[in-house]
């Protein structure tokens, strides 16, 4: 009985080990993405400090364990006003990933409505939406950033804004692009032969073939999103310098590269860390779910 | 099962590198006795010249078509007025070796004999009244330069190496301002030959040096002129200014002896920087002046005792020791202590959170009031900056919300406007070093710079300033106005800047400039 | 026999010559649009008059008279027509921060910018390809998973930070190369470097996939069949064959790469277009940033659209509109 059961674990055990051997890179993706996402959800919880807590006396403290002073007590040493770096890179997950989903998520519901529109309709509508989308791509994205924040003023919201409203032809043009392929299959027309109106041939047959290209191609823009979060802080158009962000602390911090040099190194690693676990997934994905893609 | 172990360790490594390269490079900087190889200077194969890094060119060297201190810079050099402000800020000879004030509005310059334009084209009373009738003309109102110089009505010849200035009204600044900018002799010549788009890129003056090559955003190089009026001063055969932008790269170019000297060193960076055995650092006070300006028509800081209780409540002095490594002049007045008109008698507001949250209990403010403050998102110092703030008004109760935004639209747009929030920061570069210039843009009513500040007394006071030429009577004015600005708290006077220059060992006799105009007489180099 | 190919050849020549037609009118529709939103969107972000006058204390006529002598005095709309009617006689105004004309500004900037460009992507080549073959002819092997995992660090990186770190090994701590500005070929490197790592990270990708289609195929097979050695099928049979796509993607990038360098150029002080565009959105230079950003855009959609006639040539399925990629 017992010896029973003892295999069958062993069974389990060695099929998850298996999974693990085949697929080292979206399980090393897997781990950092989701210790990020864990970071962000339990942040008030995790960080040993308040993010927000200045205090000039404890102003670029080395970090704890190469201090000899014994004047610091943070970990990872602290910042420009002496704040915990550690607590801040913790909360910092969240500004990076709330940027990352949110913009996706306006890119992708455009880019996907345009996507369907021009591929499905196609004729003037896939002209119309095609040159739209070259206007798009003329249009230096520093230049929109510019532009929306001196009228409407900086902030995280508008940078979601700014990064969802220029990456919509990315996942247009995909989705355009899979659906001409699609069109063309005999089922497809056979639904249309029986009379499927257009709206139910979208959701049934289309949407769900291709999802998986949008899974890939929104898993690596979340990547490329909080790189740029940092680049626009990088250029002065960054969040507030109260809001725990890793792009600004790492646009802050570049004087300090050699000075005071954790300030910008642990960021930079929690940005790299992040950033290469959304890319290794999203090329995992995209070798088990669409293999022939081309992103 | 190997293959996975053989991943991790790649991982590892990459980040180990990594570290080690960054942490690397400072923990050798950080242990002075490291045997590290920085110890030759690698700048001194370069020849009998210096190279100067600059942050940003002005595109356009017409002394008429410029307000940038980049001009300055360079211009300094390259053209002359007919006065000159010495390193040490003293009015002295220049192009003119003498002048008198006839009366109130009338001054009689003697102008230098045997002096050249680097075309070989001879200075005299005809050039200075072509420049400023040039200035002053339809040509010159349409650029920022001429603004400054209203006060002049017009320049007569009154022999070939006189001329005779006449003014439309008393102007105590005038002397300072010739010697710079809109003020400069140009060549009449030359730029009657070759026009006025060729003379922007092509400048010639009578300066120390002539300026040989300029590529737009990369380096402008200039030499010595060989037939300068007062060439034994000058021992440099050539310096060639770069453009860096970014001060991290200034400061790599400056540790690899590929740059002299560097300008604006920020203070984050002064430790590395010293850690470099052939780099010294030099600072200098400078007439710009720090100030968080309260934009008085919005409440609560319409309330004196609020922007009182604000100035009590922050640390001004602690602010300029931790966060600007004592780089900076703690001021009363918005303006430096270089400045004419500075009232040295007045303490800045002492920090004394008690008082401060007495008086806004006064003033019945409630607890977590939100105020907003406005910065511009590139300057890195200054957040650190607007962060001490926010938390020392966090301590007697006020809640600050930090806006950064976009640097052109905060101060051609939100400033103006009066919709740069509660308060906001204010820099001002006062280049009279004189209080005349920067008070009347900054309190008199309805100016660019003054969204909403209205004082009867204050508007008084200015104009009985520009009335006199008599310095005495001007300080005394001076003095009176300070103390009023500073009982109504127009702000929270921060600091003066104190610039800090990154110079290579081998430079000698360099003295920095505190109004940002190189000269190099004396300078040489090993 | 000769006659119904030559009639196939000429119809098809025919249905090309429209299809290059109408996507030219296209282009003249796409400029137009662009220039709309440029001219339109610059000018809601402030006013290049009052940022002209500085410190100063200028007077309301003195104001007047430079917004004037700028055409800013005019209504919105008869500026616009005015500037559209100079574009096509191919004057592109006059730079308010220099006064020199824009083309000439913009045609200073022009060889420092593709010299970056190139050396990027020769750089992004050079790293991109052997790693790309190799994994996908290693698939699942380590060499695999260590050529993807470094070429996805590489677009891991603020690029910034990464310029900066560049420069910290390289410039200061081994003194291989020099730090910043455009006076050399070894200057050239670095700025490569920084930019040449990000795209490469895409294109290890781009080809791994490519060679992957391409080794399933027929003719590989065959080939292998036949004892052809290794490598060379590898090389000449099936990397030939992955190039289209590599090469589309390529020419795609160029145009983005002229002025998307805006980072990488601040850091290492080169004097291109992007960062000339930027500093002129910051000083509301707008001749500049019109000319440029227009410059700029026509060159990426003649980019775009030699890439899609490229493609077209070779399946002429797309030509009927369907499918860019």
């Amino acid at each position: 009985m017992t010896r029973a059961i003892d295999t069958m674990t062993t069974k389990k055990t060695s099929i998850v080990l298996q999974f693990i051997k085949d697929n080292p890179t979206g399980i090393i993706g897997l781990i950092l993405v989701f210790s990020s996402i864990i970071c962000a959800i339990f942040a008030p919880s995790i960080a040993p400090y308040d993010p927000g807590a200045a205090s000039l006396g404890h102003r670029l403290d080395m970090p704890k364990w190469i201090d000899d002073t014994g004047k610091s007590q943070y970990l990872l040493g602290g910042d420009q006003v002496g704040r915990d770096l550690l607590s801040r890179i913790i909360y910092g997950a969240r500004i990076s990933l709330l940027v990352g989903l949110c913009g996706v998520a306006i890119s992708l519901t455009l880019g996907t409505f345009l996507g369907i529109v021009a591929g499905y309709f196609g004729k003037w509508l896939d002209d119309l939406i095609m040159r739209l989308a070259e206007v798009q791509l003329g249009l230096p994205f520093i230049l929109l950033a510019i532009v929306i924040m001196s009228v409407f003023g900086t902030g995280i919201e508008k940078i979601i804004v700014i990064l969802g409203l220029t990456y919509w032809v990315s996942f247009a043009r995909l989705i355009r692009g899979e659906i001409l392929a699609l069109k063309e299959q005999e089922y497809i027309q056979a639904a249309k032969a029986i009379g499927g109106t257009d709206f139910k041939i979208i959701i049934k047959h289309i949407l769900p073939n291709v999802a998986s290209p949008i899974l890939v191609l929104a898993t690596m823009c979340i990547a490329e999103f909080i790189l740029l979060e940092a680049s626009l802080t990088f250029l002065g158009l960054g969040v507030e310098p109260t809001v725990p962000s890793w792009g600004g602390m790492l646009a802050d911090s570049r004087n300090y590269m050699t000075s005071a040099w954790w300030i910008s190194v642990f960021p930079g690693i929690a940005i790299m860390l992040t950033v290469l676990g959304f890319n290794l997934l999203g090329d995992w994905l995209r070798d088990r779910l669409d293999p022939n893609m081309k992103v | 099962m190997k293959k996975y172990n053989w991943l991790t360790m790649l991982l590892v490594c990459i980040m180990l590198l990594l570290v080690a390269c960054s942490g690397g490079t400072s923990t050798e900087n950080g242990n002075k006795n490291n045997g590290k190889s920085s110890g030759k200077n690698p700048a001194t194969t370069r020849g009998n010249e210096l190279v100067v890094r600059v942050a940003g060119d002005p595109q356009n060297w017409d002394p008429i078509d410029t307000y940038l201190v980049a001009w300055s810079t360079v211009g300094t050099s390259v053209f002359e007025g007919l006065v000159s402000r010495s390193l040490d800020l003293e009015i002295q000879p220049g192009l003119a070796e003498s002048w008198d004030y006839v009366d109130d509005k009338t001054i009689v310059f003697k102008l230098r004999q045997g002096v050249t334009f680097h075309d070989g084209e001879p200075f005299n009373a005809e050039a200075v009244k072509f420049t400023f009738d040039r200035l002053l003309g339809e040509e010159g109102q349409k650029g920022p330069q001429y603004s400054n110089y209203t006060s002049i009505n017009r320049v007569e010849v009154t022999g070939e190496y006189e001329v005779t200035m006449h003014l439309n009204s008393i102007d105590p600044v005038l002397l300072t301002k010739l010697s710079g900018y809109g003020a400069v002799i140009v060549p009449p010549k030359y730029i009657e030959e070759h026009g006025a788009a060729y003379f922007d890129m092509n400048p010639v003056g009578t300066g120390p040096f002539k300026m040989t090559d300029y590529q737009r955003d990369k380096q402008v190089v200039i030499e010595r002129y060989e037939d300068y009026w007062n060439k034994d001063a000058i021992k440099l055969d050539k310096v060639t200014f770069k453009v860096i932008p970014e001060t991290a790269t200034a400061l790599a170019e400056l540790q690899t002896g590929n740059i002299d000297i560097m300008t604006r060193l920020e203070v984050s960076q002064a430790p590395s920087a010293e850690d470099t055995d052939f780099i010294t650092l030099m600072d200098v006070a400078t007439p710009t002046a720090y100030s968080i300006r309260f934009d008085t028509s919005k409440a609560p800081v319409d309330d004196v005792r609020v922007r009182q209780a604000i100035n009590y409540a922050i640390d001004k002095e602690t602010i300029v020791k931790e966060i600007l490594g004592g780089y900076g002049n703690l001021i009363s007045s918005f303006q430096s202590e270089l400045s004419f008109g500075y009232n040295k008698d007045l303490q800045p507001y002492p920090y004394d959170p008690e008082k401060a949250k007495k008086l806004l209990a006064e003033a019945k403010i409630a607890e977590g009031t939100t105020l907003d403050f406005f910065i511009p998102g590139t300057d890195g110092t200054f957040k650190e900056i607007a962060q001490a703030v926010a938390f020392y008004l966090e301590e007697v109760g006020l809640k600050v919300s930090i806006n950064s935004v976009e640097n052109t639209t905060f101060q051609s747009e939100l400033i103006p406007n009066g919709e740069a929030g509660h308060m906001y920061k204010n820099g001002w570069g006062g280049w009279t070093l004189d209080f005349d210039n920067t008070a009347y843009l900054m309190y008199h009513e309805g100016e660019f710079w003054n969204p909403s500040y209205k004082n009867d007394e204050v508007e008084q006071l200015l104009a009985k300033e520009r009335a006199t030429n008599d310095s005495a009577e001007r300080e005394k004015i001076f003095k009176e106005l300070t103390e009023v600005l500073y009982e109504d708290a127009t702000e929270v006077n921060l600091y003066s800047e104190v610039e800090i220059y990154a110079v290579n060992k081998r430079v000698k006799n360099f003295q920095p400039p505190h109004d940002g105009r190189f000269r190099f007489e004396n300078v040489t180099v090993e | 026999m000769q006659s119904t190919i030559s009639s196939i050849l000429s119809e098809e020549d025919g249905c090309m010559l429209s299809y290059i037609l109408r996507r030219l009118s296209h282009t003249v529709l796409v400029i137009i649009a662009v220039s709309l939103i440029i001219f339109f969107s610059i000018r809601l972000t402030g006013d290049p008059v009052s940022i002209m006058f500085g410190a100063g204390e200028p007077s309301q006529q003195a104001i007047d008279e430079l917004t004037a002598k700028l055409g800013l005095d005019k209504p919105v709309w008869e500026q616009y027509f005015i500037f559209m009617k100079d574009l096509l006689m191919l004057d592109f105004g006059t730079s308010y921060r220099s006064n020199s004309p824009v083309l000439d500004l913009l045609l200073e900037r022009a060889w420092p910018t593709i010299a970056l460009a190139l050396g990027g992507m020769s750089v992004a080549l050079t790293i991109a390809v052997p790693i790309g073959i190799l994994s996908a002819v290693n698939k699942g092997k380590p060499v695999d998973i260590f050529g993807r995992i470094f070429s996805l660090l590489g677009i891991s990186f603020p690029n910034f930070w990464l310029a900066f770190m560049l420069i910290l090994i390289f410039a200061v701590k081994l003194k291989w190369l020099p730090v910043s500005g455009f006076d050399s070929f070894s200057s050239l490197i670095l700025p490569s470097i920084a930019l040449g790592l990000i795209l490469s990270g895409i294109l290890v990708r781009l080809i791994r996939t490519s060679m992957l289609d391409v080794l399933k195929m027929q003719y590989v097979t065959t080939a292998r069949a036949k004892g052809i050695r290794e490598w060379l099928v590898i090389v000449r049979h099936a990397f030939r064959n992955a190039l289209l796509p590599t090469v589309t993607f390529v020419g795609l990038q160029f145009g983005g790469l002229l002025g998307g360098a805006v980072i990488v150029e601040q850091v290492f002080s080169w004097p291109g277009i992007g960062r000339l565009i930027v500093d002129s959105i910051n000083q509301r230079d707008y001749p500049v940033v019109q000319g440029g950003i227009i410059i700029l855009a026509l060159l990426m959609i003649i980019v775009n659209l030699i890439v899609d006639l490229c493609y077209s040539l070779i399946n002429p399925k797309i030509r009927t509109g369907r499918g860019d990629n």
